[in-house]
């Protein structure tokens, strides 16, 4: 069946830089009436999204590009300021039980659905029982267990009745914890949280294929829906706080290509572009469009430390340090990543500043002192040669390019050769996850800003861990961190986690994230999330 | 006779093709439901497997699958949760056909035209201009084509839009991108026919018999010529018309033809089943219709199953 646009694909995405064209200067007309006065200036702004959201109902949704679009049609019971901070969304007023385990959240008078009726708790309480209906078979179902009786039900091994959440009247809901949570404020902004219309869902399973029957409480409602082409969101007028609201439409063009995208960006077609095409970044990082922001995320290579010979900890701590991760951004990935040093990104803010500042580098980049382990771990294992060790990554040109990097720094560095292999994506995922690897690739975004989000990757019974490395001291210290109340202590405990996790070294990081953005001049106030798509809520178009 | 014959053959080459594809299928390793981020808990993951019959054992998802189909019910997608097989391929095709269509009618006028003026100025320079622009054609594959045409018609001259989907403008670089290989292939055909039928003896009759150049290429040459043309349109109409991955991706199209590739990718057993399904099916027919032509335009072949 058409075997041969699988050929195409595949040279199509080698080549995307022999296609990219170098379209040279040809810059649009400046915007030269900015004098503050924006009456008729048409408050429209055309986005990316990318590809069709596979889902837009904020139970169901996973994605990033799903998540950005309920983000702008659905509000939580808290949401994000334009800092980034959690602060109260539908939620006017919350209490806390002595006991950090108890919330009594109570709703604004003014949260109104788009169709004008009010926002009850009893909406909340039906969206996050439906959540956790095993019937419904939400895959972010799990963000909810901190709730009592939450992961029980959506295990099928308890009964709804026994689910902490309750909607005493229409204002009030009451959700009881298992163990205080530290950062549930954070938790709640996630669009998994966020309420749906009961009468409508309850009546309507496919409520949210399209815009026939989509009601939301966000700054934006849902009016059109082509699929595989384009979302369009319009303002709320029933939004409770939609005085700070400028934009009239929103427009989510589905273009996956990204030398497209940014051609088309070019010739103003869209007015903000992410993700830009490896070969313009640098062309493009001297405009004053052009942005390059922190991105939660650190790129990795695990390692099965029940296969030799990452089995010893020193020859993990060689790899880890025999190879140059500032060359690697600087020269490989070339979109302003930053080296990384440890697992938790840059981003989460303490008292003092920045937890990564915090935490220093954890990884010293020591050619000779690496060697040295080497030989030292080999020695304790009794070998006089280097089993042969094969990197795995999922086939991708970026991948193959920092491998390739890896792979000659460490033959330079400890005068090992280790041997490079790909795999499709589906693939790659399955033999990773039976473990058939030594080293392999891998990346990990944290939906929340809270080190626990990224630590909670290697505890040694997530799901996610494939590198068969148990630590119960490092479990402890997370799961204690997670009941923290206090922020100092609980920045602390993860500290002192990640302490451990850097000194045994399942793994090896790269690099953290970044993300690229073109954002038009003729808009202003547009929010540059860590780990979510811009936020427009705030964003104003000055000029035509 | 015939035709009940052939109608049967049909339905027998759809058969195979759907339990092949499904058997095959199912041999990839992976699952629709695997992620970076593994988070289903088993309880969960057991009830979305169930919900697409993927907790039954192979024979038992076939059966169904089947009983589904010969509803004409081609299932859910489970990466699109709230989409239908049949919604998918409902709403895709629309863009693909009409660009197909535009793509073929670009193709085909400009192809016969260019084989039939090469062969009438056989090595003239007229033929060698054809012939060259042809190898063009076929050389350069529509990935890079395409960004060439977006750079200059939509980047430098903002004569046409880069790309998306809405207004007849977006839908003239695609056209021309999709169009360039087949217009290409098309000439070359036409020529080599063409050539063979003008020395023909009954075209060297026609002439002595003194019909004009034009009666005589219209009458007896391009009507003798185009047969191996509609040999080769028939299946080339079915791969422009249900999409194609790497045009609908440069121009962002909402066509089909991105999920014949994506499908796989992500292990939508549905949407692998369906997209094969609906192709074969247009596939086969249209080759059922092309035989049924030829008899048509050619007296010679009779509606007979004899011969063969």
């Amino acid at each position: 069946m058409k075997k041969w646009t699988w050929i195409l694909a595949v040279v199509l995405l080698l080549s995307s830089s022999l296609a990219g064209c170098s379209s040279s200067g040809d810059k649009k007309a400046s915007s030269s009436s900015s004098n503050g006065n924006t009456k008729g200036v048409k408050q429209e702004i055309t986005v990316n999204a990318m590809s069709e959201p596979p889902s837009l109902d904020p139970a169901l949704a996973t994605d990033t590009t799903s998540g950005w679009i309920i983000d702008h049609t659905f509000e939580g019971l808290y949401t994000k300021d334009k800092d980034g901070k959690p602060v109260e969304g539908v939620a006017k007023d919350v209490q806390t039980s002595a006991d950090g385990k108890t919330y009594t959240f109570t709703i604004k008078d003014d949260a109104k659905w788009s169709d004008g009726s009010p926002v009850t708790a009893k909406d909340f309480e039906f969206e996050w029982k439906r959540v956790l209906n095993p019937q419904t078979g939400s895959a972010f179902a799990f963000y909810l267990y901190y709730i009592k009786g939450a992961e029980e039900y959506n295990k099928g091994k308890g009964p709804v009745e026994n689910v902490g959440i309750t909607a005493k009247d229409d204002k009030t809901l009451v959700v009881e914890l298992t163990n205080p949570l530290g950062y549930f404020k954070e938790l709640l902004t996630m669009w998994t949280f966020y309420p749906v219309k009961k009468e409508l869902v309850e009546g309507n399973k496919n409520w949210a294929a399209n815009t026939d029957g989509y009601v939301s409480n966000g700054p934006f409602k849902l009016t059109e829906w082509k699929h595989d082409s384009q979302v369009v969101a319009e303002k709320n007028e029933n939004y409770w706080g939609n005085k700070d609201v400028s934009l009239n439409k929103i427009t989510w063009k589905m273009v996956n290509d990204a030398t497209t995208y940014y051609q088309m960006y070019k010739t103003n077609e869209l007015d903000l572009i992410q993700t830009l095409p490896s070969d313009v970044v640098a062309q493009e990082k001297s405009n004053k469009e052009f942005k390059n922001t922190p991105y939660f995320g650190t790129y990795m290579y695990m390692f099965n430390v029940k296969k030799e010979p990452f089995t010893n900890a020193k020859i993990r701590r060689a790899f880890a340090m025999a190879i140059d991760r500032e060359a690697i951004t600087k020269n490989v990935t070339k979109a302003g990543e930053t080296p990384a040093y440890a697992f938790v990104p840059p981003g989460v803010k303490t008292k003092d500043g920045d937890f990564r500042k915090d935490g220093g580098k954890m990884i010293k980049e020591d050619p000779k002192e690496a060697k040295k382990l080497l030989e030292e771990g080999m020695a304790e294992e009794g070998w006089k040669e280097l089993p042969q060790v094969t990197l795995l990554y999922n086939t991708l040109e970026s991948n193959k390019k920092i491998s390739e990097a890896v792979q000659e720094m460490i033959k330079k560095n400890l005068g090992v050769n280790i041997k490079l292999a790909n795999q499709e994506w589906k693939t790659y995922l399955d033999t990773t996850k039976q473990h058939n690897f030594q080293m392999a690739r891998m990346g990990w975004i944290g939906v929340l800003l809270d080190p626990a989000v990224i630590l909670d990757y290697y505890l040694g019974d997530s799901p996610n861990n494939r590198t068969q490395w148990v630590n119960p001291k490092y479990d402890s210290l997370i799961a204690q961190a997670k009941a923290e109340q206090d922020p100092a202590k609980h920045f602390q405990l993860e500290h002192e986690a990640e302490k451990i996790l850097m000194e045994d070294l399942p793994f090896m990081p790269v690099y953290h994230y970044t993300n690229t953005y073109l954002t038009s001049s003729k808009f202003n106030g547009v929010v540059y999330p860590m780990n979510r798509y811009p936020n427009l809520k705030w964003t104003k178009k000055v000029s035509d | 006779m015939y035709i009940v014959k052939r109608v049967l053959t049909m339905f027998l080459t759809l058969w195979v093709i759907i339990t092949l594809t499904f058997v095959i299928m199912k041999c990839i390793p992976g699952d629709p439901f695997a992620s970076d981020a593994d988070v289903l808990p088993k309880e969960v993951l057991q009830n979305m497997r169930a919900k697409y019959n993927l907790d039954k054992p192979l024979p038992v998802q076939y059966v169904l699958y089947m009983k589904n189909l010969a509803t004409f019910d081609m299932g859910p997608s489970i990466k699109s949760e709230t989409r239908s097989v049949n919604s998918i391929i409902a709403d895709g095709i629309p863009a693909s056909s009409r660009l197909g269509l535009q793509a073929l009618v670009i193709a085909l006028f400009f192809g016969l035209l260019l084989g039939i003026v090469a062969a009438l100025n056989h090595n003239k320079p007229l033929d060698f201009a054809a012939m060259l622009f042809a190898i063009i054609g076929i050389s350069i594959p529509s990935f890079i084509l395409a960004p060439l045409l977006i750079k200059y018609f939509a980047v430098n001259w903002h004569l046409l839009p880069v790309a998306s989907w809405g207004t007849w403008q977006h839908t003239v670089l695609p056209s021309i991108a999709l169009a360039a290989s087949p217009l290409a292939v098309i000439a070359r055909f036409m020529r080599s026919s063409m050539l063979e039928v003008m020395n023909q003896n009954y075209i060297k009759t026609a002439n002595a018999k003194g019909l004009s150049t034009m009666q005589l290429v219209i009458k007896h040459g391009i009507r003798n010529a185009i047969l191996p043309v509609i040999t080769f349109i028939g299946p080339l109409f079915v791969v422009l018309i249900t999409g194609t991955f790497v045009i609908e991706k440069i121009f962002a199209i909402p066509g089909l033809g991105k999920y014949f590739v994506d499908s796989i990718f992500n292990r939508d057993y549905p949407v692998i089943m369906g997209t094969t399904i609906f192709f074969s099916t247009i596939l086969v027919f249209t080759l059922f219709l092309i035989d049924i032509s030829y008899r048509l335009i050619d007296p010679r072949i009779k509606l007979t199953s004899g011969g063969n």
